[in-house]
């Protein structure tokens, strides 16, 4: 079978499924050899083996390059032209489930009056309350990330005023007739 | 960037900026409707400084309704802040 064939179709949307499970869901046993026996049972492993890495690079430029639209669709158009690319729709549905599964979650918080910095001889304790804060940062099919932050009162001020800058441009977004 | 789910109780680390991008992206759910339909997507890039002072940046993404919640808490916090 040779190259070209390899693409479009039931078998290249089953391939690119597969991969963004295996690559941004962590999903468990999917391996090349099954991957290969259930979409492309006639082609030899020497070419799929390719193939599946070009794809491989094909979703992971996709997702961490963090294109806006114009830029996934410039980028797409390339690569459906070179032979062995894979169709804009198939690549935009992709996208899109890549970024759903990153997910947050912010669980709890506590302030605390905390002592900071080393004390040496000559120096105070120094107290400045801290509020500590966990997020749970997670994407679906692997354990979270518990991510536990230290603010100050200064940072929580900064962190406030930039998310007043985020209310606002939702606001603007929100509005803005379609 | 690897991070290990199981942290000792009193590993933090120190917010040191973040950055934030809102967007939008286009969801089918089943293709129910034929019309597109948008989700607002906020975007954050996160700076954290471990304990040795290594400075990583997290990436995650928010809904609305999470950034609400994520906006809400913070007030809160800031609120209990201020009486200390």
């Amino acid at each position: 079978m040779a190259a070209g064939e390899l693409e479009g179709g039931k078998p290249l949307n089953g391939l690119l499924n597969a991969l963004a499970q295996d690559t941004f869901h962590g999903h468990p046993g999917i391996t090349e050899q099954l991957l290969q026996s259930q979409l492309y049972p006639e082609v030899p492993p020497e070419e799929f083996r390719p193939f599946l890495a070009k794809m491989r690079g094909i979703l992971k430029s996709i997702a961490s390059a963090d294109m806006d639209f114009n830029q996934l669709e410039a980028f797409l158009t390339a690569q459906t032209k070179k032979q062995g690319g894979i169709t804009s729709d198939q690549a935009a549905s992709h996208k899109t489930k890549i970024r759903e599964s990153l997910m947050n979650q912010t669980l709890s918080w506590r302030v605390d009056g905390n002592s900071q910095l080393t004390e040496t001889k000559h120096s105070p304790q120094i107290h400045t309350p801290v509020a500590i804060r966990e997020l749970e940062l997670g994407k679906y099919g692997q354990e979270s990330e518990f991510l536990r932050l230290e603010f100050d009162e200064v940072k929580v001020n900064q962190i406030l005023k930039t998310l007043s800058e985020v209310e606002e441009s939702i606001s603007t977004l929100i509005s803005q007739p379609n | 960037m690897e991070e290990s789910s199981e942290l000792p109780l009193d590993a933090k680390s120190e917010f040191v900026d973040f950055q934030w991008k809102l967007g939008l992206a286009a969801s089918c759910d089943g293709c129910r409707s034929l019309k597109y339909r948008y989700v607002a997507v906020l975007a954050v890039m996160l700076k954290v400084a471990d304990h040795s002072g290594q400075v990583k940046t997290k990436s995650f993404e928010m809904t609305v309704p999470q950034f609400q919640n994520f906006d809400r808490q913070f007030k809160e916090i800031a609120a209990v802040i201020e009486t200390m």
